[in-house]
């Protein structure tokens, strides 16, 4: 009974920006009337706990699996993988306006890492993940006409929704999720401060704002600076020794510190105003103009002054001592991260 | 009577009005009682950010905020911009209006169109000090946006 389908799931914007909201919508109504496609609203990826129920409906999508949000490609995988959500690297076509334009075909379905240093992530399952940035284009079409054309290139037999879900001792919390066209009722109730019990019923758990590093694992050497640098007690290693975020409540909401000191650019925050430190793969990001450094974000120095500076500032406001350099700072390392950074800053204009 | 204080921005005319202080951050600081200031942007920046439609703040009012510390964000028809306090000192309040509709900003920006409530730890600047900062600033301004234009 099963065709070959694909499962589309939006991870809703923060706030209520009525242009994002209206974005989502329109490909949310579209998909709903699209064969081939289930489509499924969450909340923001990053703001969700590990077990809030959208995060159980992402781990409980059996096939191939869309995910639209408001967030690098590069940071929506990751925020995933950390949740546990996990799939081969689907390829886009939907990158960035300059990129748009042909090579789609030939790089199909290409490895993992795709021969970088990076460890990988672990029991990543055979199906493909794609993750696609919705600040790439402002036309619902454009993402439609990506989608299906993803359809089109998946003919993997997955059973229907409802009985995958069905014997899940969440089932009546996941239920929301099956039906976006109440959602998007309910969430419009909301916005126009008219949501009665119901609509609040079939709308997912509030989730507030959050601030945590996300590791890119396929960049990441597990050379454990960021461990050494940090000194809340974010990072951790896991049983293989592998590091991992731990604590990530630890983290200090606004301090990138951590991934300035990554020799491998591996740590994401993706709220972060610099596209760098946000996922950026290195193309431009939106078409509008960040005044942040006229407005006060404007700084002169290298990026591990900073992330000492962002650390000593931390440290401070939590009631212990600044130390500067001379802790978790490997001296060998420091000019080349500086260049690294410098690199990657120079790739934004 | 003369022409009021302003800076020219190309052929844009930015008014400094002289009854209030000033931030390097394109601020205006107006003192509404004992050391508690009323914080909003500058004609100088309305002009950059053109019609704003969202406005998010990311700390809570009553916060102890140091310099340069991101406090929130602001998008526009033009631009997107974090937005940061005037100097170091507690943010008390946020204008409430704002939270509904944000354009409020571009109506009356050196009116109701004001950010925030503010505790200043630092000195700010006096309008004439604020000019000379727009007046040293605006090659690189112009730079700036210039540079993240594609084309």
């Amino acid at each position: 009974m099963a065709g070959a389908r694909v499962t589309v799931v939006i991870s809703q914007a923060q706030g209520r920006n009525p242009v994002k909201r209206q974005l989502e919508e329109d490909i949310a109504t579209a998909l709903i009337a699209e064969p081939g496609v289930d489509v499924s609203l969450v909340p923001h990826l990053y703001d969700m706990s590990q077990d809030h129920t959208g995060y159980l409906f992402l781990r409980s999508v059996p096939g191939n699996l869309i995910v639209l949000s408001w967030l690098y490609e590069r940071a929506t995988r990751w925020t995933l993988d950390r949740a546990g959500v996990r799939g081969q690297v689907g390829t886009t076509v939907l990158k960035s306006a300059d990129d748009e334009l042909d090579e789609d075909a030939d790089d199909d379905n290409e490895k993992e890492s795709s021969g970088s240093d990076g460890i990988g992530s672990l029991n990543v399952p055979d199906r493909r993940l794609y993750c696609i940035d919705l600040r790439v284009s402002e036309s619902a079409s454009v993402y439609l006409n990506e989608i299906r054309r993803i359809v089109n290139e998946n003919s993997v037999q997955v059973v229907d929704l409802m009985s995958w879900i069905g014997g899940s001792p969440k089932q009546e919390q996941l239920e929301r999720y099956l039906q976006p066209e109440r959602m998007l009722e309910a969430r419009r109730a909301l916005d126009s401060g008219t949501a009665n019990h119901q609509d609040k019923v079939s709308l997912p758990e509030d989730t507030g704002r959050r601030w945590y590093p996300v590791i890119d694992y396929s960049r990441c050497t597990n050379c454990m600076e960021c461990i050494d640098f940090c000194l809340f007690g974010v990072y951790g290693v896991d049983q293989l020794d592998r590091i991992l975020v731990e604590q990530q409540d630890n983290c200090k909401k606004g301090c990138p510190a951590c991934s300035r000191v990554c020799p491998a650019n591996a740590i994401i925050f993706p709220q972060h105003k610099t596209p760098a430190i946000a996922g950026a793969e290195g193309e431009v990001g939106g078409v509008k103009i960040d005044l942040s450094q006229l407005f006060g974000g404007d700084t002169g120095e290298s990026a591990v002054e900073l992330a000492v500076k962002e650390r000593d500032a931390e440290l401070i406001l939590a009631g212990r001592h600044a130390v500067g350099m001379s802790v978790g700072v490997r001296q060998a390392h420091r000019e080349e991260i500086d260049q690294l950074i410098e690199d990657l800053d120079a790739l934004d204009f | 009577m003369s022409e009021p204080l302003h800076f020219m921005m190309g052929n844009f005319k930015a008014f400094i009005p002289e009854d209030r202080l000033y931030s390097r951050r394109h601020l205006w600081l107006q003192e509404v009682s004992g050391g508690l200031y009323r914080v909003g942007l500058t004609a100088y920046s309305v002009r950059l950010l053109q019609d704003v439609y969202f406005l998010e703040w990311s700390v809570d009012p009553g916060t102890q905020v140091r310099d340069r510390q991101e406090i929130g964000e602001v998008e526009s028809s033009k631009a997107i911009s974090s937005m940061y306090p005037p100097c170091a000192g507690e943010v008390v309040r946020f204008n409430p209006q704002l939270l509904q509709d944000p354009s409020g900003i571009n109506a009356d920006n050196y009116g109701s169109g004001w950010l925030y409530e503010f505790r200043p730890a630092e000195t700010l600047l006096q309008p004439a000090e604020y000019i000379e900062v727009l007046e040293a600033g605006w090659e690189n301004t112009q730079r700036t946006i210039k540079g993240q234009m594609n084309e």
